[in-house]
């Protein structure tokens, strides 16, 4: 475990450039016995795949103090088991543009891809990049896809794509240059409801294929009018 | 109330920003630079954190429908109802005033705060806009907005002398930065040119990051690319371009590229005022000194509170040559 300043107002505590569950785990583990442990300078904590900032308010502590108590917090060796969270998703025509190209891209049929997309449980290593966008691990490599040469200015919220061997979910309406192939009617995030995000850090996520009158219900259902 | 009449710029409202929802990759938001909205928030007797509108370069155009306190703090020409009034200065303003905001002589943002504050529905708890998630919208002329409720009388009337006003008219300025925790993606070389060189800030910055442009950053063998990791505002990350960008106060939770220094906090709202075209330099200070700057600024801000809640008085004294305003309490007769 290293620990290295992130500017005046934040630490770094890193466990190496690696992604693998255990080291996830260490960092969750570590993040969430940070917040228990009541710090009065604490402003707040924010994992990633094998690091973590710990923010603090510097007109109450400096680095050194910061550094000497989250050395001294014994962070509990269990595992922490998230939700397991079902996501519908409508693959391919409008929903999803860019199935076919992954299918030809992997040598594959259109529903093998959906078949491999939607079998494995994912684990939600953090949220990051956007609101409630979640990095996911266990994506199957047979259907890793390339990036689109020009990115997409207007990307709908909800759509569900594929960046190399990454796959994951747009929270949110905005440009972006991943391969599209589905989309679900479920908000990811929304600022009104608590928690703000459908999904947590630790948390196992499965992709439930539906059909497109199964997916304008649960758009409704979750939207509304909007 | 306030009404907006005529909205020329990117309109928002901010506070201190959002806090607690970062790990849910949420940004902080907030005021860009801190110190002048602070100020102007002291200016109508408000804490420093009561939220307030933002504006980029140019002002809003305004009608009060009912008697407000208000003070614009920026270099930048007012008008209240056709006639010339003072930036850093908090007015009365009766119902049927109309509050002109001219463009800014100097930097990029500027604040107009009221007495009791902009009235919000917190989001995530803060009124600070984030439009990409939803979290608030830019401001459009025709929309309306509530204050809180405040005491007005004796809000008025307050004055922050120009020695005391933050002056953003310098085209290049030094910021600190403490050294970064990927240097190990960098040269040797690359580290020095990061820390020598001066930087251009480019059209192509936001709230969100201040892209510069300069002399290439050179990476290691590692490469421009790290497993990704949590971002503050103030983070320098040098992409494969070798062009750095600094994260300002939008900036997204987490990235993916090597991250070669942090702004400190005491000079991050000094850059959040650099025009594009306008220089900087990047010089190295450790973590210590960093907040001893931090300190420092508080202990001014505090000071300038005091002064303008008449609690001290504000004297100019020369010290070796060099005049500095300092401050001294006033006592309480009787």
């Amino acid at each position: 475990m290293k620990v290295k300043p992130l500017g005046d107002s934040a630490l770094l505590i890193s466990f190496g450039e690696v992604i693998n569950e255990g080291i996830n785990d260490r960092v969750h583990a570590l993040a969430r016995a940070i917040e228990k442990a009541g710090f009065e300078w604490l402003v707040e904590v924010v994992p990633a795949y094998s690091s973590l900032a710990v923010i603090y308010d510097p007109t109450l502590i400096d680095f050194e103090g910061v550094k000497r108590a989250v050395e001294g917090v014994e962070a509990s060796a269990e595992s922490f088991e998230g939700e397991l969270v079902e996501i519908p998703v409508v693959y391919g025509g409008e929903y999803g543009p860019d199935l076919e190209f992954v299918a030809k891209h992997s040598g594959l049929s259109v529903d093998d891809v959906i078949e491999i997309h939607s079998k494995p449980v994912y684990r939600v290593y953090f949220l990051g990049f956007l609101p409630g966008f979640a990095y996911l691990g266990g994506m199957d490599e047979r259907i890793a896809a390339p990036r689109l040469e020009r990115p997409r200015l207007k990307v709908p919220a909800g759509s569900v794509g594929i960046a190399g061997k990454q796959t994951g979910i747009y929270p949110l309406e905005s440009p972006g240059g991943w391969r599209l192939i589905g989309r679900t009617p479920l908000r990811l995030f929304s600022p009104e409801r608590k928690p703000p995000t459908l999904l947590q850090p630790g948390d196992r996520v499965k992709f439930v294929p539906i059909d497109e009158e199964e997916f304008l219900r649960l758009y409704q259902e979750e939207w509304g009018n909007d | 109330m306030i009404e907006l009449l005529r909205v020329p710029s990117l309109l928002t409202v901010q506070d201190a920003g959002r806090k607690g929802y970062r790990k849910l990759g949420v940004p902080v938001s907030g005021y860009m630079d801190d110190f002048s909205a602070r100020i102007a928030n002291y200016l109508v007797g408000n804490p420093g954190d009561e939220p307030l509108l933002e504006f980029l370069l140019g002002g809003p155009t305004l009608r009060f429908n009912a008697s407000a306190v208000f003070a614009v703090a920026g270099d930048v020409d007012l008008r209240l109802n056709g006639v010339p009034i003072e930036p850093w200065t908090s007015y009365w303003a009766k119902r049927g005033d109309v509050l002109e905001v001219g463009t800014l002589n100097n930097g990029l943002y500027g604040y107009i705060a009221f007495a009791g504050g902009v009235k919000c529905e917190k989001l995530l708890g803060s009124c600070s806009t984030y439009a990409r998630a939803g979290l608030g919208r830019p401001l459009k002329a025709g929309d309306r907005l509530n204050l809180g409720h405040a005491i007005l009388t004796g809000k008025e009337g307050r004055y922050l002398p120009e020695e005391l006003r933050p002056d953003y008219s310098a085209e290049e300025i030094a910021v600190g930065v403490i050294p970064g925790p990927d240097l190990d993606h960098f040269t040797e070389e690359g580290i020095r040119t990061f820390l020598s060189e001066t930087y251009t800030v480019t059209p192509e910055s936001d709230r969100m990051g201040y892209r510069l442009d300069g002399k290439e950053i050179e990476h290691s063998g590692k490469g421009a690319g790290i497993v990704t990791g949590p971002l503050v505002p103030g983070t320098v990350q040098a992409p494969a371009s070798g062009r750095p960008i600094v994260m300002m106060r939008d900036a997204q939770t987490t990235g993916g590229y090597a991250r070669i220094g942090v702004v400190i906090s005491a000079h991050l709202s000094m850059l959040a005022q650099l025009r594009p075209g306008f220089r900087v330099r990047f010089r190295e200070v450790n973590v210590e000194g960093a907040r001893e700057e931090l300190l420092r600024r508080e202990r001014t801000l505090r000071a300038i509170r005091l002064f303008l809640e008449r609690n001290m008085r504000a004297y100019r004294v020369r010290i070796a040559g060099e005049e500095i305003v300092t401050f001294a309490k006033v006592e309480k007769e009787g």
